[in-house]
């Protein structure tokens, strides 16, 4: 009883102290990005859209596939059920209420955790491993500045950008099934989408997308900055960071659904 | 050498890394423009004491004073500036892996100061051909071979013109003609710059090459400080051991423990 009492105290010691250090690379962040620019310390903008480029726009031919093919999957299994009803037209709004609200941003994220949140745990751990964290701070430059800031915002920005792109392209899916398999007019399937898309629909949709770029940067970050001993220490917290962001993900995904279902 | 004065000052160092102690009651002091060694074996805690100098880790009691300013009580952005008076070379050169060589020497020039990228294009070389690196400015760090990356990391370190230079472990993994040429290089820059060097090392080839004074430390304490002939001199036992490179006692190793160690009965 006592060492079960003695674990749960280390536990929960261990939980604060990384609740504290979130905390303060939160700050450290915000004050990188919003407070040190406008007192003239400059920002690593070109640093930030490289980032961009390879948050967004290299996601997006496998993020791009994988949406079109759920699209694909979605209509499928719709009308699998609305078939029976000689519904198949209503394909098109389950297909597209489903990518705004869900299935977009939900896909997007998990995909850009898994190539992007990943590789920034492996470049902080690894910069850690070889001691080049260390000598940016013996230079006098902040790794939160150099590092941390630039990825927050690319992350912010490219989350969003790809989650816009790959609703279009889960619909376009749908519309493809639809149209050659189950055998939806092509126009009706349009009418049917822009009829039943609103505009909250794709607000609800982009700011959870938004958080959930939020939720990968700082894991992926908080993971690089644990990273102890040398190979093996990255590869544990890259695995880590990864699962970490997923879990992330859909917390902050049932928090959204939650609010926006009673406002 | 001796009339110059202090201006790295360390008072009753003591540095813990969570109940346990690792350095304490230390105190020397580094003369300007002199090449201050740090010497001790493996596990002595020498670059735990380097990392206190440069402020990467901070002492559980005591003061480090440098400049005559107490690098220890400073807030986060004070020794942000007073890193921009000091270079250091770490033992894996610590160069950015993403950046070419050259981006790597330009680094704390493009954080610190608000230079033409053209200037910034010349003095990189300038600083690249100072320590022999001419030609490989393009090059990735892991294109090049440990002493060129080690050289690399002094280019890096005097980019800013620095006051203070600090070396972990410099000449550590390196055959001796590429050792010598390091140590060479080491005196040079402290010749012609007049800078104040710090050295950690354990090779004594080296110490014989660089050092102007030397410090000796042994299971977290000085044991011996003074210039090379002094040392040479002392009576304490580690000291006369080190310097004579004799092995430690093997029969004070408890050999029923050692043979608890193996399946030898």
């Amino acid at each position: 009883m006592i060492d079960l009492l003695g674990r749960l105290g280390r536990w929960t010691r261990e939980q604060i102290a990384a609740a504290l250090q979130v905390s303060v690379l939160i700050v450290e962040t915000i004050v990188w990005l919003v407070i040190a620019p406008i007192r003239g310390r400059g920002f690593r903008w070109r640093s930030a859209v490289e980032h961009v480029v390879e948050f967004g726009v290299r996601s997006l031919p496998i993020v791009g596939m994988i949406c079109f093919l759920i699209g694909v999957i979605i209509a499928l299994q719709a009308s699998y059920t609305l078939d029976q009803f000689g519904a198949n037209r209503y394909i098109a709004d389950l297909v597209a209420v489903s990518a705004l609200r869900e299935l977009a941003p939900l896909m997007t994220a998990i995909i850009i955790a898994g190539r992007c949140g990943s590789a920034i745990t492996a470049e902080i751990g690894t910069m850690k491993v070889n001691e080049e964290l260390d000598a940016l701070q013996v230079m006098g430059v902040n790794p939160v500045k150099y590092l941390v800031a630039p990825k927050f915002l690319a992350m912010v920005t490219a989350v969003p950008a790809v989650t816009a792109i790959s609703m279009f392209i889960m619909i376009i899916g749908g519309w493809a099934s639809a149209v050659f398999v189950v055998g939806v007019e092509p126009v009706v399937y349009v009418s049917q989408t822009v009829g039943s898309i609103v505009e909250k629909d794709l607000v609800t949709g982009l700011i959870k997308s938004v958080f959930f770029g939020v939720a990968i940067c700082w894991v992926g970050v908080y993971r690089g900055f644990q990273v102890e001993g040398g190979a093996e220490g990255v590869g544990l917290k890259t695995t880590a960071s990864v699962v970490t962001s997923i879990f992330l993900i859909i917390i902050v995904d049932l928090g959204f659904t939650v609010l926006f279902y009673y406002l | 050498m001796s009339d110059s004065k202090s201006v790295i000052v360390v008072e009753d160092l003591e540095v813990a890394y969570g109940e346990r102690v690792v350095l304490e009651s230390i105190n020397f002091e580094v003369r300007a423009g002199e090449i201050f060694v740090i010497l001790g074996g493996s596990g002595s805690g020498k670059t735990t004491l380097l990392r206190n100098l440069v402020g990467l880790m901070r002492p559980r009691s005591g003061r480090i004073l440098i400049g005559g300013q107490d690098f220890t009580a400073m807030s986060s952005d004070e020794r942000m500036e007073m890193r921009r008076k000091m270079g250091m070379c770490f033992q894996g050169s610590a160069l950015l892996g993403s950046l070419s060589v050259a981006d790597n020497v330009a680094l704390p020039l493009r954080e610190h100061t608000k230079l033409e990228e053209s200037t910034i294009d010349i003095m990189t070389r300038i600083k690249l051909e100072l320590v022999g690196l001419g030609g490989v400015e393009d090059y990735l760090p892991s294109e090049l071979s440990g002493g060129m990356r080690k050289r690399a990391g002094v280019a890096r370190a005097m980019a800013m013109d620095p006051e203070f230079i600090f070396y972990d472990e410099p000449s550590a993994g390196l055959d001796p003609i590429v050792a010598a040429g390091l140590d060479q290089l080491i005196r040079t820059m402290q010749s012609t710059f007049n800078l104040t060097s710090v050295v950690v090392t354990h090779e004594m080839e080296s110490v014989k090459i660089i050092a102007d004074r030397v410090c000796v430390l042994h299971k977290g304490r000085v044991v011996g400080i003074g210039s090379l002939d002094e040392l040479e001199r002392s009576e304490h036992p580690y000291v006369r051991q080190f310097f004579a490179r004799l092995p430690d006692d093997l029969n004070e190793i408890d050999s029923a423990y050692a043979r608890s160690l193996t399946a030898i009965d």
